[in-house]
């Protein structure tokens, strides 16, 4: 479980300062799929950024089952992403001169024991069995952001984070991306936290917390979930 | 202006090879000019023997050092005309939809040149003022009339003018090259990754070791200037401490200065660019909870082996050099001393290059600690 209690997070110096997240505080549970709903410029992905432990708050605690993660060294930082979050970026992030295999192999080998081969079932999970050798610029973009999710899966994290994963998908793409990552939590029970402005998508979460200006505007579950086909876009 | 100053203060490393180049050549050119205007006045026979092995010395250093100065210069030219259109590709995409032609926007690369212009007018002008203590070692021995440095106008010329003048439509035309690309290739930055397969594309290796081997082979410019930077300092390191009986002191100290300032200004521009070149892949592995060691060990281990190639081509050459100018050069001359390898000088040599390379590596590596996830999604 995730917790986060009183979270604030300031940018800029001097005048240009201001607060981006003004007194954060919300729980997510395990193996729960939330969505952060908002606004360009509603903070949601500095807050994806903050409890994700990419970023650290300037106040504020959060705790990963009971442990503050504020507290620790980057070291620590770094050994928890390693162990146990994924991430999957609206701009895929691939590495540019490596082939589909060798990228999604950048999460595969941080699972232990070395050398695991599990990662080539991932790849053929989000439909990319016959696309192992080529690069990212000899793929799609919404082929690039499958490539990304198996990369971000092969490393079997426990919790996933996902900041506008369909922003630079057309349609039917999203959706489909949408829809692997659904069953691929269906398969291995990892934690959702998803950033969308897209109210739409909100639609298949269990909770959805919706962001203004830097602060919890609303917080609300969905009753039933919507797959990535039944939501409207 | 297209190319700011800000782009233009990257060339430093051109501009120092350039004064290195030009103050060795102009050194050497000025001084078998002058003595060869006073070849006539040389009466013993020991004196021409001697003449005879300075002038074909000059033509020796001038041909080797300049020839291989130049050629560097050329690569480094054409390395960061190549990055300053890969990083710069939108800008250059947007100004080619608009209708610029490849010409007209190629032609702005003249700037490039300048650097040039720098570096050998600092160079000749360095050279100018060092040159009375230059002509004074070159005749310890008083075996030649006593000359005073001449100015030439046409050396001057053909050491600023024509190498300013050559590496700017060197800039030009292969600006004009790159530029004939289509628009969307230089708009799309992921269709500027070149992609080359190769044998070990279908090997199943860990990630680490393919980053590594990858980000060899896609920047090999940088793995030849890597081992340059170890050449250079092995060479004129082991030939400067080699040459004590065989050359003065001045002279040793100008070989291994010059040999310091272009290997440390190689690896520095070239680890540079690695950082750079390097980033979004480091940030992205530090996303993913790889640790320090592993994200600079990837991007910067690669190059250990590369170095240590340089070097031992290095201590080969100035072995080789030296042997020749020893048993041919100055082959007539009774007092030349023997020439045998120098271990000692190795030794030196070798053990002050890991000790500065590691300390380099280690900032660098600190470098790479420093790129965030949040620096990238900035772009």
């Amino acid at each position: 479980m995730i917790e986060a209690r009183e979270i604030t997070k300031f940018y800029g110096q001097g005048e240009s300062r201001f607060q981006v997240l003004k007194n954060i505080s919300l729980t997510i549970e395990d193996g729960s799929f939330t969505v952060i709903l908002g606004t360009s410029g509603s903070g949601k992905s500095t807050l994806l950024n903050t409890i994700s432990a990419l970023e650290r708050p300037d106040g504020g605690n959060i705790f990963y089952d009971g442990e503050d993660i504020t507290a620790l060294s980057d070291s620590e930082l770094t050994r928890l992403r390693r162990d146990r979050i994924g991430f999957i970026f609206q701009q895929y992030y691939l590495l540019p001169n490596m082939n589909v295999m060798q990228n999604v192999k950048m999460g595969a080998d941080l699972v232990k024991p070395a050398g695991n081969k599990d990662y080539r079932e991932i790849i053929e999970a989000v439909g990319l069995g016959e696309k192992l050798k080529k690069y990212p610029g000899e793929l799609s973009g919404g082929e690039q952001q499958r490539v990304s999710v198996a990369r971000a899966l092969a490393k079997k994290p426990k919790i996933l984070f996902l900041d506008e994963p369909t922003g630079a998908l057309d349609e039917e793409t999203g959706r489909q991306v949408l829809d692997y990552i659904c069953a691929l939590q269906n398969e291995y029970d990892f934690t959702v936290v998803m950033v969308t402005h897209n109210q739409n998508i909100a639609e298949m979460a269990d909770t959805v917390i919706k962001m203004n200006s830097g602060k919890i505007s609303e917080i609300y579950t969905n009753d039933t979930r919507k797959n990535a086909y039944e939501i409207g876009w | 202006m297209l190319i700011g100053i800000r782009d233009m203060a990257k060339l430093f490393a051109i501009s120092v090879v350039c004064c290195c180049a030009v103050f060795v050549c102009a050194l050497f050119m000025n001084y078998n000019i002058d003595i060869g205007a006073v070849k006539d006045e040389i009466t013993t026979p020991m004196g021409m023997v001697i003449y005879d092995a300075v002038v074909a010395t000059g033509k020796v250093v001038v041909g080797v050092s300049g020839g291989c100065l130049a050629a560097t210069t050329v690569v480094l030219l054409i390395f960061y005309v190549k990055n300053y259109i890969d990083s710069h590709g939108k800008e250059l995409g947007i100004l080619k939809a608009l209708g610029y032609s490849d010409m007209r926007v190629a032609g702005h690369f003249w700037v490039f040149g300048i650097s040039v212009f720098i570096g050998t007018g600092v160079g000749y002008a360095g050279a100018m003022g060092y040159m009375p203590n230059f002509y004074e070692a070159q005749n310890g021995e008083g075996l030649f009339p006593d000359i005073d440095p001449e100015f030439h106008l046409g050396l001057a010329f053909c050491m600023i003018v024509l190498p300013t003048v050559f590496f700017m439509l060197l800039s030009v035309f292969y600006a004009f090259f790159k530029l004939k690309s289509p628009v969307l290739g230089l708009l799309k930055e992921s269709r500027n990754v070149k992609i080359k397969k190769g044998k070990f594309d279908d090997k199943d290796l860990p990630f680490l070791s393919d980053l590594k081997r990858n980000t060899l082979k896609s920047r090999k410019s940088l793995v030849f200037f890597v081992g340059f930077s170890a050449f250079c300092f092995s060479a004129m390191t082991q030939m400067s401490m080699s040459m004590n009986e065989l050359a003065s002191d001045t002279f040793s100290w100008m070989i291994i200065s010059i040999g310091l300032i272009l290997a440390f200004m190689t690896l520095l521009m070239s680890l540079t660019s690695v950082v750079k070149g390097n980033g979004k892949t480091i940030a992205m592995m530090k996303v993913f909870g790889y640790s320090r060691r592993e994200c600079s060990g990837s991007v910067l281990d690669g190059y250990r082996p590369v170095t240590y190639i340089g070097f031992i081509i290095g201590t080969a050459y100035q072995y080789f050099l030296l042997k020749i100018m020893v048993d041919i050069v100055f082959a007539d001359y009774e007092d030349m001393p023997d020439y045998s390898f120098d271990f000692k000088a190795l030794a030196i040599s070798l053990v002050t290059f890991i000790a500065a390379y590691e300390i380099i590596l280690y900032i660098f590596g600190r470098k790479l600690d420093r790129q965030s996830v949040k620096s990238i999604m900035l772009e």
